[in-house]
């Protein structure tokens, strides 16, 4: 047996996993797909119907009277979420790693990253618990009041601040996830950039602001692309700290930065169990369903953030500005 | 124009290595001076001194004094107001990859806040003129990176952007020493070219590049300066055993 032959099935383990889960996720949830058409993406009403009545019939469909799914407002609260946390985790990790490669006397350099490498490894569980303990009382008592006040004219930042569960504190807690992430990758990929390069913005009279930025940061753009993506899938995905400082949002969207909100991800969790008492099954297919449109939409931001990096390439030159 | 350089009792230190004990020479205007010696004799210590990049390795450090032209080095100037006057090459070329050809050229005079276009147009295809590489990349300028040269054009091209901002001295550290002899001689007819109009300062293991470019040739030997003098007194007659030793190969 050759070399080939032992690692193929190996390396496909991977692949045939993923396309196995699609093809069952696909299966599972397609007779929810079918009943609940496309208002189940358009519409908020998740609604499991009389769960104490007969089942019915309803459009070739056996289900508890009244039952109706849409998740539009799952949707919105998860792509919100994500896009809070990776435009402040974005800054914020590249500014860490900046720090890391260069701020710092090399002797502290280990010891800093290994906090930083620390942080990504907490268990989910305790950023929420955290969040739910230490940083929604701060919140809500003295930070969303501030900021509703001061703030008022950024469309979304007005209004009521709510009791400090919702969408800005489920992004904050996201953001410290995702955070670590970007700032190790970065770092790697900024101390690894040739002493050369560095050397020759200096000597042409660059400040180490400016070699930095308009140098080294360049040529680590396609790395920053890369670690995004990967902190956009892992915020998309993260279950259970949103669950705890999410606020659990049922059927409206949020009116502005403040509301509470559910997650795709923190909805399954919350739901499976009522779901389950549902003898049609067709919950228990519609949750499935929302796990589909989450493999979607992570495929659709992957697909997009590739492309961003396709034609970040070399031969497409970017600005290089020194301003 | 280029100035000359006036170097006293120069000290550098790696942490507590003493890589460089009292060098004083003085380097005359718009001529080559070639400093030689064997890997390690501090001879590209003495050059980042110059420019004040040898202080940005981590834990170094330097004594004594530095004029260039009428500019204290050491004293009461900035490292990035020297280094701006001052043009400075590499052993390996180190074209900046995500920049275009005319980016790389441009660049130390868009980081001085030079923003005229047309100006900046000119001066790229004189920078490049100078160095020789116009005629094989005008056509590419604003579409190929620095990178996607061969390895001597990225050296000519680092010659040209060194020589954009119009710089009183060149310093080159071993500039042909990773490149092929065609390439090299390139550089070497460049080197010529360039010092009517500036000083340069070039250091190179290789003594045949010495005295075919330096009209003045120094010799280091573990961190000293063991003989300066005209690079045809060098290398026919040295006043020193050591040097001697050197330049008819019994050693380094």
């Amino acid at each position: 047996m050759s070399f080939k032959n032992i690692l193929a099935p190996i390396a496909s383990i991977v692949g045939v996993t993923l396309i196995g889960i699609v093809i069952f996720l696909g299966v599972y949830s397609w007779p929810a797909v079918k009943f609940n058409g496309f208002s189940f993406v358009v519409k908020n009403d998740w609604n499991l119907g009389n769960l104490y009545a007969n089942p019915v019939m309803h459009r070739g469909h056996l289900i508890m009277p009244g039952a109706q799914y849409g998740i539009l407002f799952l949707i919105v609260a998860t792509l919100l979420s994500t896009l809070i946390a990776v435009v402040l985790a974005v800054p914020l990790g590249v500014g860490s790693a900046i720090f890391l490669s260069d701020g710092v006397p090399a002797v502290l350099r280990p010891w800093l990253s290994f906090f930083v490498e620390l942080l990504a490894a907490v268990p989910s569980v305790v950023y929420g618990l955290w969040g739910y303990a230490a940083v929604i009382p701060l919140l809500s008592h003295t930070v969303f009041p501030w900021m509703a006040k001061h703030l008022a004219f950024i469309p979304f930042f007005a209004g009521d601040t709510g009791s400090g569960y919702g969408l800005l504190t489920s992004g904050f807690v996201l953001t410290l996830m995702i955070v670590p992430l970007i700032t190790s990758t970065m770092r790697d990929a900024l101390i690894s950039q040739p002493r050369g390069l560095r050397e020759a913005a200096l000597a042409l009279g660059a400040t180490r602001f400016e070699t930095m930025w308009s140098v080294i940061l360049p040529s680590t753009r396609r790395v920053l692309i890369a670690s995004s993506i990967l902190a956009t899938g892992r915020a998309l995905g993260e279950t259970m700290a949103v669950l705890m400082v999410g606020g659990g949002a049922l059927n409206y969207l949020p009116n502005n930065i403040y509301a509470p909100i559910t997650t795709m991800a923190a909805f399954i969790v919350s739901q499976l169990d009522s779901a389950l008492e549902d003898p049609t099954g067709m919950a228990v297919r519609s949750l499935a369903e929302v796990a589909l449109v989450l493999c979607v939409i992570s495929v659709i931001v992957n697909g997009a953030a590739r492309l961003m990096l396709y034609f970040s390439g070399y031969q497409r030159l970017g600005g290089g500005g020194w301003a | 124009m280029g100035v000359g350089i006036e170097v006293k009792d120069l000290n550098a230190w790696y942490g507590a290595n003493h890589t460089l004990h009292d060098i004083t020479l003085n380097i005359p205007a718009n001529q080559c001076t070639a400093l030689i010696g064997p890997s390690g004799c501090g001879k590209s210590t003495f050059v980042r001194c110059l420019n004040r990049m040898h202080e940005t390795t981590p834990g170094a450090k330097v004594t004594g004094s530095v004029r260039i032209g009428d500019v204290d080095v050491y004293n009461g100037s900035s490292p990035v107001e020297i280094r701006r006057r001052i043009g400075m090459v590499f052993q390996r070329p180190n074209p900046f990859p995500t920049m275009s050809i005319y980016d790389n050229v441009s660049a130390g005079l868009r980081l001085n806040g030079f923003r005229n276009r047309k100006a900046l147009d000119e001066i790229v295809e004189r920078s490049l003129k100078q160095a020789a590489l116009w005629d094989e990349v005008k056509n590419d300028l604003k579409k190929k990176s620095g990178a996607s040269l061969s390895g001597g054009q990225q050296q000519r091209l680092c010659i040209a952007r060194a020589l954009a901002v119009d710089p009183e001295v060149m310093l080159m550290d071993e500039p042909a020493s990773a490149l092929d002899p065609v390439s090299t001689s390139k550089i070497e007819d460049l080197i010529f070219e360039l010092k009517s109009q500036y000083t340069i300062v070039i250091v190179t293991h290789n003594m045949q590049q010495a005295a075919r470019v330096a009209e003045r040739t120094g010799f280091f030997l573990n961190g000293r300066l063991v003989e300066f003098d005209s690079t045809h007194k060098i290398f026919t007659n040295p006043s020193d055993k050591r040097t001697e030793d050197y330049i008819t190969g019994r050693f380094g």
